[in-house]
């Protein structure tokens, strides 16, 4: 009893335990806020990456890609019963313009099917437009554009009302409030050629309407009265600047140049749903030739995507996969004696897959094995299909990225574990003191009845105390920090123009600020025997003690 | 005659100063019999502390016995040695070695929280602290329960001392200089003290001084000489 009852009266009234318990707080804190973030930024790639490749990718080697896909993902789905659902994708490097501005980037251009990419990933979750949306469409209602393009500018125009930071030397004249200004114009630009677009949607759908009642009327012939609305729906159209659903197309939000963000965080675009852009990309689907053409199709802007991966989002641009097909030149071929005769099947990069119910590294493994068996049957009875196919985890997919950082969070771990080694030394060397000055107490403690071992359990139970309460002052701490991490960074640029976490180098928009149970624990147990390690050594010198020595120690 | 309480039977203890050995007990035999109250005197460096610490368990003899109620406790393990020390002897040191973080109370619990088990603790806390908080009534402090040692006078410390050897109702108490670093008055107190403890409870008491005057107030006196115990 009397063990305990010391350790915890020590604990209360010497004050040098403070410090101890101080330093073993500030590893901890500082374990923890490592941790975290290291995890959290691993987390968030390897979730990036489930995000653009679903659980399981299948993905040709050769740039003519893999044909024969929806019969693919048909017998996959048969095959192997964990496969919940799968979508082809195809991606290319792409030149994007500005028409009206000759702005341009090279991009991504991801050739998606909607809703279905939103069946295989979280694709729907960063949208603009549809946010959230079961059933994710290149083709959303004008009205729902309109309603988001109102609510940002109602936003713009407060934080216009701001007091806002005057331009850095860096910003070329351009402050926030000039940026806002641009932005504005911008955004008024779009709701323009929105309105444009909704008032002829109705005339564009009446005359769609009379010319298939005209047909109706001429039985299928055309007549003069249809190739006037023929001729009339056309110049609707024109005039509309609203294009049809398959060329519609889906911006990353950090494309360069494209958006901004406010010093509170908050993203305002200067290219708004509405606007056209054009792409333009060197097909490689029917290989390079001797000289190579380049393909260009016009866009209309009719949503925006956020995955919070920085270098998803300042390099993919989303568009209609058959479309991206026939740019690329990934269409069927058909030969040019025999028109129904069939070259070349249509292709795409790769197919996309989700698992169903537990997608465990050991579970997707045994279903990516069955996706690969699969594959090679459905090979051996189509080989027109494609060359070379690898199946592949998303883990697998991106060994290259994941694994690297892995290893650099195992690096940081162990070196800051070092580096909290100073607190072990720390809690000796203040206890080897406290043993010191307890010496005489340590005589009378034996002089009473006490043995050498409940003596030892004393200062053990001390240095634990200490480990205890410290982990947890430590883990309040950089619990809160880690929690608060963005808002700290922000504070601290503010303040000294110092900004640790680049975006545009660390991928994602925001330090990772997830704390999760596991480490927690595991830091708070290294604390707690890092509390005991440091008191062992003085623990057994006040066990070994001599009473009499004690007693008589000056 | 009835057993004696403690024999010490030819105790011999050396200690090495430097390259020499300095034998300090040369051969050191008494009985003390249960409610005796003796003094044992002899010059500084006489080896007066040396014997008491022998006979209370906290140093073992080079040669010799010491037996406690009949049980040799030289050759017992050390577990054993710790748990006598506990029950069957308490402690008065000259510096009342009260623990500084404790309060008055908490310092005379304590021997009654190391003699049992941190579950065993909840079962027996209400009757020590009955009976601790009845000695320190008895020795004048209950109205210093919550002061803590450096607010007390000296002769008060040596009463809460005297209280805290007295908890676990040993069989023997040995007193080293009691009052050797208190004034006349408090040395008095802390004699009557002991008398009274001698007298109404049948307190077995061996008391270490240099005071003659002290040693002539017990009933018997053992001079230490030479590293020899003679009877005066």
């Amino acid at each position: 009893m009397y063990k305990l009852f010391l350790c915890l009266r020590y604990l209360r009234s010497r004050v040098i335990a403070y410090f101890a318990i101080l330093a073993v707080a500030l590893c901890v804190a500082m374990m923890l806020i490592v941790v975290s973030v290291m995890d959290g930024f691993l987390a968030k790639v390897e979730r990036a990456a489930k995000g653009l490749f679903g659980d399981i990718v299948v993905e040709s080697t050769s740039t003519e890609g893999l044909g024969l896909y929806d019969e693919f993902i048909a017998k996959a789905a048969r095959d192997v019963p964990e496969v919940e659902a799968a979508s082809p994708f195809i991606l290319v490097p792409c030149y994007l313009r500005i028409p009206e501005n000759n702005w341009n980037q090279i991009v991504q251009a991801a050739g998606i099917r909607l809703p279905q990419r939103a069946e295989v990933t979280d694709f729907e979750k960063g949208l603009f437009v549809q946010t959230g949306w079961a059933k994710p469409t290149f083709d959303p209602p004008i009205s729902e554009i309109q309603s988001r393009l109102d609510g940002q500018i109602k936003f713009i125009e407060e934080l216009r009302g701001k007091s806002l930071r005057p331009p850095k030397p860096e910003d070329q004249g351009y402050g926030t409030a000039e940026r806002l200004d641009n932005a504005l114009l911008a955004h008024y630009g779009a709701r323009s050629l929105l309105k444009r677009a909704k008032d002829h949607q109705a005339a564009i759908a009446e005359a769609h309407a009379q010319l298939q009642a005209t047909y109706g009327e001429s039985r299928g012939e055309p007549t003069e009265r249809t190739e006037a609305l023929e001729k009339r729906l056309e110049e609707l159209t024109a005039t509309a600047g609203w294009l049809d659903p398959s060329r519609h197309i889906i911006l990353g939000l950090g494309i360069r140049g494209l958006s901004f963000r406010t010093e509170e965080g908050k993203t305002v675009r200067f290219l708004c749903p509405g606007s056209k852009v054009s792409l333009s990309l060197i097909p490689l689907g029917s290989g390079l030739g001797a000289t190579p053409s380049l393909n260009s199709k016009t866009f209309t802007v009719v949503d925006d995507c956020q995955t919070d991966v920085s270098s998803i989002d300042s390099e993919i641009v989303y568009v209609p996969f058959e479309t991206l097909q026939q740019l690329n030149n990934m269409a069927t071929a058909y030969s040019a004696d025999k028109p129904d005769e069939v070259v070349v099947p249509a292709r795409c990069n790769q197919v996309h897959i989700k698992v169903r119910g537990q997608t465990d590294e050991r579970s997707l493994e045994a279903v990516r094995a069955g996706v690969e068996r699969t594959w090679q049957a459905f090979h051996a009875a189509h080989p027109e299909a494609a060359g070379n196919v690898s199946v592949l985890t998303w883990r697998q997919r991106q060994a290259a990225i994941v694994g690297p950082i892995e290893k650099q969070r195992t690096l940081t771990v162990i070196m800051f574990g070092i580096i909290s080694l100073v607190a072990v030394v720390l809690i000796f060397v203040i206890f080897y003191m406290i043993v010191f000055q307890k010496t005489k107490d340590i005589g009378v403690l034996k002089a009473i009845g006490a043995g050498s071992l409940g003596v030892a359990q004393i200062f053990l139970a001390y240095g634990a105390a200490i480990g205890l309460v410290g982990s947890i002052l430590g883990t309040i701490g950089g619990y809160y920090f880690v929690r608060y991490i963005n808002p700290i960074q922000d504070v601290v640029d503010r303040w000294f123009g110092f900004r640790v976490w680049d975006r545009e180098f660390f991928m994602f928009e925001k330090i990772p600020n997830e704390v999760e149970v596991v480490p927690v624990l595991m830091i708070v147990a290294g604390a707690i025997v890092a509390g005991l390690l440091g008191a062992m050594i003085p623990a057994a010198r006040a066990a070994r003690m001599q009473p009499v020595e004690a007693l008589r120690y000056e | 005659m009835s057993e004696p309480l403690v024999t010490v039977q030819g105790l011999h203890k050396s200690y090495r100063m430097g390259k020499v050995d300095l034998r300090v007990l040369r051969g050191v035999s008494f009985h003390l019999s249960a409610g005796s109250f003796t003094a044992v005197v002899g010059a500084s460096g006489s080896g007066k502390s040396t014997l008491l610490h022998l006979i209370g368990l906290l140093d073992k003899p080079d040669r010799g016995q010491v037996v406690l109620s009949g049980q040799d406790v030289t050759a017992l393990p050390a577990r054993r040695r710790d748990g006598m020390r506990c029950r069957d002897v308490g402690f008065v040191f000259q510096f009342y070695h009260l623990l500084g973080e404790l309060n008055v109370l908490e310092n005379v619990l304590l021997p009654a929280k190391v003699a049992c088990s941190t579950l065993a603790w909840p079962g027996r806390r209400a009757e020590a602290r009955r009976r601790a908080m009845e000695t320190l009534d008895r020795l004048g402090l209950s109205d210093r329960l919550r002061h803590r040692p450096k607010e007390l006078s000296g002769g008060e410390r040596q009463r809460v001392a005297i209280a805290r050897a007295l908890m676990n109702r040993p069989r023997i108490l040995l007193a080293d200089e009691p009052t050797g670093n208190l004034d006349s008055a408090s040395g008095k107190g802390i004699m009557e003290l002991l008398k009274q403890c001698n007298r109404r409870d049948g307190q077995t008491i061996l008391m270490v001084t240099h005071d003659v005057s002290l040693a002539e107030q017990t009933d018997r006196i053992l001079h230490l000489r030479d590293g020899r115990c003679n009877e005066l």
